[in-house]
């Protein structure tokens, strides 16, 4: 039928359609919007966490906002948890032992009948671009700073009311009994980056070479070369938060 | 306890200038007896007829003690001095030890030393699964499982899986690994992920032919801190079972 057609033809409304019908139709109809929005609408998620959710894809333009644009690469799979880097970071930024500015989480995977692998996945404040933390600050005392992007506290403006605790997608954050201050990384920025040192402490113990640091926006960096590999799956955690985190994962193979 | 020993030696060497062989086992024990112990000396250990005069022990401390019983070959298998000395063991305590090789796979596989004699034929072979304990004695436990701690926290080996899967004591020991507890740790430099790639410890096999390579399947292996606080965790539960 052709759309001249169609238009000759007399409304017959709605009331008269059948209930399964119309039930059908606006499946269809929800299905093909919603797939036109990236799953935005039936997944009640929005477009960018979307784009977000594809690995990489929203920052393979090659461009970062950031000069430098200080970013972590984990190569997840060489972790053993040896936890050097946990002890190297309470060594650093004197963590005090309720409280972890970088943690490393189990998973256990199936890998056939009976048998079970053990991935280990470390975690730290992903400094994401669109820092949920810092929008529910009520005093801005965490902020990103403008220059390198790393989210950071001012811990005389902090009046503890851990709002951002519950807002991190990566809880990364603890309350600091001796700063009177939420506590969380800044990737050495006080401790190291700030005195001139360019790796921080947990990237620097780390054995198997697993934790990656350097600025994403030098083409020269490994984090950058890391980032862009072809034909390299590259996740970030929980990218359905939209937070663009700027910690990323891959798996890699021994160098 | 070595200067213990001295001390029965020199006793037993006295005491053997008057008498007769026999005679002086049964002196030595009666007055052994009759002294009431003395505070200084050690009483725990019921010193064996290898203990005295007539059968030098051999004491090597690595990997393990009393390995060797000179008594056995020469009161027992009648063995003459020079079957032995000097052509294949040197009149010294500790010289064939001091040469390097005196080893499983230096020597004793390539017929030298013990191996001249215990090749299978003339008495028994110095591999085998039921013959590593005839020389390495009780002191030699086999583990079921055994966690690394050095150079990083935690390796699992399952030593038991292992034995289970055919693999004969001399297969990994002495060449890839000492016998002794925690051997490999004492050089954790050396103990680590670049060695095994160079075919050393456990690459040997793990090289991607024999089994899986060591630069594959991290976690397999490696349980990490997590695995080892869960594993204590585990035995405590156990023991405090046990103890109900």
């Amino acid at each position: 039928m052709k759309m001249n057609e169609l238009e000759k033809l007399v409304n017959e409304g709605v009331d008269q359609l059948p209930p399964l019908e119309r039930r059908t139709f606006l499946r269809a109809g929800f299905a093909i919007t919603g797939l036109f929005l990236g799953g935005s609408i039936l997944s009640l998620t929005s477009v960018r966490t979307t784009q977000a959710a594809v690995p990489g894809s929203a920052y393979t333009s090659g461009a970062y906002p950031y000069k430098p644009h200080y970013s972590m690469v984990m190569r997840q799979n060489l972790c053993v948890d040896c936890q050097l880097c946990m002890d190297a970071c309470v060594k650093t930024n004197h963590v005090p032992d309720y409280g972890y500015r970088t943690i490393i989480l189990e998973q256990e995977r199936s890998i056939g009948e009976n048998a079970q692998e053990t991935i280990f996945i470390p975690v730290l404040c992903n400094q994401c671009n669109e820092p949920p933390c810092v929008r529910v600050c009520p005093t801005v005392a965490t902020y990103k700073d403008k220059t390198h992007g790393i989210v950071v506290m001012d811990d005389k403006k902090c009046i503890g009311c851990k709002t951002c605790m519950a807002a991190c997608p990566y809880n990364a954050r603890y309350f600091s009994e001796e700063r009177r201050a939420v506590d969380k990384c800044d990737f050495c920025l006080e401790s190291r980056l700030s005195k001139g040192m360019t790796n921080t402490a947990c990237a620097e113990a780390c054995p198997a070479h697993v934790r990656v640091f350097g600025d994403l926006s030098d083409p020269e960096s490994e984090v950058y070369k890391l980032v862009h590999r072809p034909e390299t799956v590259l996740w970030v955690l929980r990218p359905e938060t939209g937070a663009l985190p700027n910690v990323f994962y891959m798996n890699d193979t021994v160098a | 306890m070595k200067g213990y020993k001295n001390v029965l030696l020199a006793l037993s060497l006295t005491l053997a200038v008057g008498f007769a062989g026999t005679t002086f086992l049964v002196a030595d024990e009666t007055k052994d007896q009759g002294d009431a112990a003395p505070p200084a000396q050690p009483v725990a250990t019921t010193p064996s007829l290898l203990d005295y005069l007539g059968d030098t022990k051999v004491i090597s401390i690595e990997p393990v003690r009393q390995m060797f019983s000179h008594r056995s070959h020469v009161v027992e298998y009648k063995l003459a001095c020079s079957d032995c000395h000097t052509d294949i063991f040197e009149r010294k305590w500790g010289a064939a030890r001091d040469k390097g090789d005196y080893t499983h796979a230096d020597a004793f596989d390539q017929g030298r030393y013990c191996g001249v004699c215990h090749n299978g034929e003339a008495a028994f072979a110095t591999v085998g699964e039921d013959n590593c304990m005839r020389c390495h004695d009780s002191s030699m436990s086999a583990p079921d499982t055994i966690y690394f701690q050095k150079p990083v926290r935690t390796v699992v080996f399952e030593h038991k899986g292992h034995v289970d899967m055919g693999l004969k004591c001399g297969d990994c020991h002495m060449q890839l690994f000492d016998y002794r507890v925690g051997a490999a740790e004492e050089q954790p430099e050396e103990f680590i992920m670049q060695a095994l790639y160079d075919g050393k410890y456990c690459g040997a096999c793990h090289n991607g032919e024999a089994a899986f390579a060591s630069d594959t399947r991290c976690t397999t292996c490696h349980i990490g801190v997590r695995g080892d606080v869960r594993r204590l965790a585990r035995a405590a539960d156990k023991n405090k079972q046990n103890a109900q």
